[in-house]
Order: structure tokens, then C-alpha cells, then sequence
């Protein structure tokens, strides 16, 4: 296994006007497999209709993918199940699917959606396709596709709300298309190479709806980007060991680490300040009337408070990030999403000053928080977690 | 005159009680002592696991390490008028 790592990133714009979003993405992960599935598929209209269309499709596709089924076999499967829309009397949604192993190797299969987006060096790569229809549905084909993947590959969805942004536009009459939408993906990589999968999905949505019309989406818009790299490490260390003869052991887990290193807890900064020596100040530029203030300490990349600082935190992760604030829980956030691969080292020492009933709000246990934030982690950005407690 | 330093707990137990309103000191201190004080925030000064009395008495303040127990933004800001006070005094 050559131990690349595949980060995930997808954003997501629906319809002026509807609920719902009509397009869906649906990635898993099969560890014991070593294999990463993502699908992208465009329902048949907006809204409800479509977006039952759409995850009907991504969940009956990951079956079949995930269970190695013959494509055409499968697709058909799908065609036949989908219902049939009322006014246009065909069942129909589109879907792209990128099946990658780890060890190196990725197919994609492709049916109605724009053509799948493969950066390598910055440059687009253009990746032979074999065409297959099944001959009960001859005008629907299906693109396969196979690429072996090395680092600092980027594989790109896009669904055609992206391609036909702005349609109607002066500026675009014929919609963004997905030149434009590469054009745009390579400026922004040629800018920062290191660009998160997530924040280039994020990106490349919001240049999309930028070129509609009144920037009012006139289809759904979505965007999925594959990143293969070298997995970006980070080291959480919260609370205060049980037994404090291991309080030496547990600060020198922060020097020996090669990633990034976050102290969470008062109790627990002041431990490494002391073992290991350091010196911590407070940095004001984190000031915030919810969450306590985050310091620095030299060669530590954020330390901030515990309890309140975690349970904000799993807040955004559930609701989304907090835009435009700066304090402790948005920067930890942002470095837990911008990591792949997260160590959490969770000292059990209960905090007695946190058992007080006249505390006026619910104080977490840290062991039960920190078990809510890395199974959101793992469940929804795929981040792969190790817990450990002292 | 030597500044006056205040320390403001903001570990966790002591923010939730209400440092985090006391922390309005370091932007809008009132005129006539906001060029004497020093606010410093700190992490957990571990007063609150000195269990002597039943119950936590946070939040904890230092104004030049004299201590103030159940700390609100009014009190500290009476214990810096009478600390400024008795160093005028002297002089």
C-alpha cells in the first residue's frame, strides 16, 4: 500500500426557490477493503421529485459498486426501479461513481453527468473511456474509465448546475460550461497547490452561483473533489492523565509527534507547559464572549480551554462552521477538518470543579464529547480517528 | 503610578459562572480606570479544585493578587477603585 489518502470535500446549492437539494453525494468508506466510494447523481427535475430520484440512485449504486456487480446489470437494475416521472414519462437520474482503491487504482463510471474533471501537476489529464450501453436502454451510455492514481491527484465532480451556470446571462450564453469551470479549478490550484478538497468544492460552488443570473441558482449545483495525498496528521491531547505519575509521558506525546498538535483543556496546557517546559500566553485575537480565549505555546499549534471549546466544536461540525468569527472553537475546527488522519488523546480525570449543580449550563464529560465529535468525523468527513485514554 | 494587574480565571467552570462578562473590562473599562489596569486573561488558576468550601466559588479574579471570590464585573471594578484609591493615598 502506497498509504495515500483520500480526502473528500462536496458542496452543495439547491434550486432558487426549493427545499431540498436534487442532486445527491453519497462517499463511503470500506476500510477492510481499502476502498473510498463516492457518488454524484442529478435527479430528473428539482426539488423533492428530484431529489428522491437522485438518492435512490446513489443507494441502490453503492449496493452494486460496493458489492463488485456487473455495471450494465446493475444500471438497468436502477432504471427499472426509479418511478417514472409524470410529465416526462421516463425514469431517469444521472450519476458519476468513483470507485478508488488505496493501493492506487480508481474507476469511474459515468452516465449523463458533465465529463469527470482529473488534475495531475496542475494540468488536466485526459483519461481514455470505454462506452457501454445496455441494449434495453440503447440511448442511455455508460463512460468507464480507469486511472492509477499517485499523490497530489485531484479527481473533480460536477454536476451540470455547474457546467450551465449563468445560462441566461449575458456574459455566458452558453452557461459557464465545464471549460470555464476547469479553467477556474486550475487558476485556483496554480494559486494554492495545497487547496483542500473541501475548500475547492466550496469554491467552485460559489463561482457557479456567482454566474447565474441575479446569483440565483437555476439548477441544482453540486461539486465533489477527490484529493489523493500524503495523510495531513494531527495530534489532539485533552484532559489531564488519571494517574499523574504519567503526566511526563503524556506532554512528551506532543514532542515526539510529526503533525500538527492541539492542546484542549486549561488543566491540560498547563501539564505540557510544566513537563515540557514551554511557556504559554494567551492570544487575544481570539477574544469571544462564548468560548474562552486560545494561547499560544511554541511549537503547538492551538491550545485552547476543554469542555466549552469541544462542545462548540461539535456544534459547527454538525451545523457547519461558524463564518465570521475567529475564536478557539472556529480554528480548531477548521485544523480537525483540514486533517486526515486524527489522533485524540483523552486524559479521564474528572474535573470536580465541573460537577458543581450550580454550574449554569450543562457541562459534557470529556470522554463522552470528544466520542460524539470523532464518530461525527469519522461518519461524515471520513476522517480516519484513533482514541486513546490515560 | 504602577498599572494595576487584573487576572481573570477563563478556565472552564469559572467562564460559564461569568468571567466571560468580566472580560468586558479589557474593551470597555470605565474612563477613570481603564489607564490603570493591566487585564490579563488566565488559564484554570486550579482555585476552583481547592476544595475547602462545598461548593465552587468561582469566578476567580486577581487585582495584584489580591483575590476575589464570586467575582462579577461591578465587584472587580470597586476592588480596582479601592486599590487605585489607596495608591494615591500613599502618595
Amino acid at each position: 500500500m502506497n498509504n495515500l489518502f483520500i480526502e473528500i470535500g462536496t458542496a452543495q446549492q439547491q434550486k432558487h426557490g426549493e427545499d431540498c437539494y436534487g442532486d445527491t453525494v453519497f462517499c463511503k468508506k470500506i476500510p477492510e477493503e481499502q476502498r473510498v466510494i463516492s457518488i454524484l447523481s442529478d435527479g430528473l427535475g428539482s426539488g423533492v421529485k428530484a431529489n428522491i430520484l437522485s438518492s435512490m440512485t446513489t443507494r441502490m449504486a453503492m449496493k452494486f459498486v460496493e458489492s463488485h456487480m456487473e455495471l450494465l446489470r446493475s444500471s438497468e437494475v436502477m432504471m427499472d426501479a426509479l418511478p417514472i416521472c409524470q410529465v416526462r414519462k421516463i425514469s431517469y437520474a444521472t450519476f458519476s461513481i468513483v470507485d478508488s482503491e488505496l493501493e492506487g487504482k480508481s474507476r469511474i463510471f459515468e452516465m449523463d453527468n458533465p465529463p469527470f474533471i482529473f488534475i495531475r501537476d496542475g494540468k488536466p489529464l485526459i483519461i481514455k473511456s470505454r462506452e457501454l450501453s445496455s441494449p434495453r436502454w440503447k440511448e442511455r451510455t455508460i463512460n468507464v474509465s480507469q486511472v492509477t492514481t499517485q499523490e497530489e491527484d485531484r479527481i473533480i465532480l460536477i454536476s451540470d448546475g455547474v457546467s450551465q451556470a449563468g445560462l441566461g446571462n449575458k456574459l455566458y450564453p452558453l452557461g459557464w460550461q465545464r471549460q470555464g469551470c476547469l479553467d477556474y479549478i486550475l487558476k485556483e490550484i496554480h494559486k494554492n497547490p495545497q487547496i483542500s478538497a473541501h475548500d475547492l468544492a466550496d469554491m467552485v460552488v460559489k463561482e457557479a452561483l456567482s454566474k447565474e443570473v441575479d446569483k440565483q441558482a437555476g439548477d441544482d449545483i453540486s461539486c465533489v473533489v477527490l484529493y489523493f495525498r500524503k495523510p495531513r496528521k494531527l495530534l489532539v491531547l485533552t484532559g489531564p492523565p488519571f494517574d499523574e505519575d504519567k503526566d511526563k509521558e503524556f506532554a512528551e506525546l506532543i514532542s515526539d509527534y510529526d503533525g500538527k498538535t492541539v492542546i484542549c483543556g486549561g488543566t491540560t496546557a498547563n501539564i505540557v507547559e510544566r513537563e515540557l517546559c514551554l511557556k504559554c500566553e494567551i492570544d487575544k485575537s481570539s477574544f469571544d464572549e462564548k468560548i474562552p480565549m486560545a494561547s499560544t505555546m511554541e511549537g503547538i499549534d492551538l491550545v485552547t480551554e476543554g469542555i466549552l471549546t469541544l462542545t462548540d466544536v461539535y456544534r459547527m461540525l454538525k451545523e457547519g462552521i461558524d463564518k465570521d468569527k475567529n475564536n478557539a472553537a472556529v480554528r480548531l475546527t477548521k485544523l480537525l477538518l483540514a486533517s486526515d488522519r486524527i489522533d485524540f488523546v483523552v486524559g479521564t480525570k474528572i474535573n470536580i470543579a465541573h460537577q458543581d449543580p450550580n454550574l449554569p449550563m450543562e457541562l459534557e464529560i470529556r470522554r463522552n464529547i470528544v466520542k460524539k465529535i470523532f464518530r461525527n468525523l469519522q461518519d461524515k468527513y471520513l476522517k480516519e480517528i484513533s482514541v486513546r485514554y490515560v | 503610578m504602577d498599572k494595576i494587574t487584573v487576572k481573570i480565571c477563563a478556565g472552564t467552570s469559572c467562564f460559564v459562572m461569568g468571567a466571560s462578562q468580566i472580560q468586558a473590562l479589557e474593551f470597555n473599562a470605565p474612563d477613570d480606570i481603564k489607564d490603570h489596569i493591566n487585564i490579563e486573561e488566565v488559564r484554570c488558576m486550579n482555585r476552583c479544585k481547592d476544595i475547602h468550601t462545598k461548593y465552587n466559588r468561582g469566578p476567580f479574579v486577581t487585582v495584584n493578587d489580591e483575590l476575589i471570590e464570586e467575582a462579577n464585573y461591578e465587584k472587580v471594578v470597586a476592588k480596582i477603585r479601592e486599590v487605585l484609591q489607596k495608591q494615591c493615598d500613599k502618595q
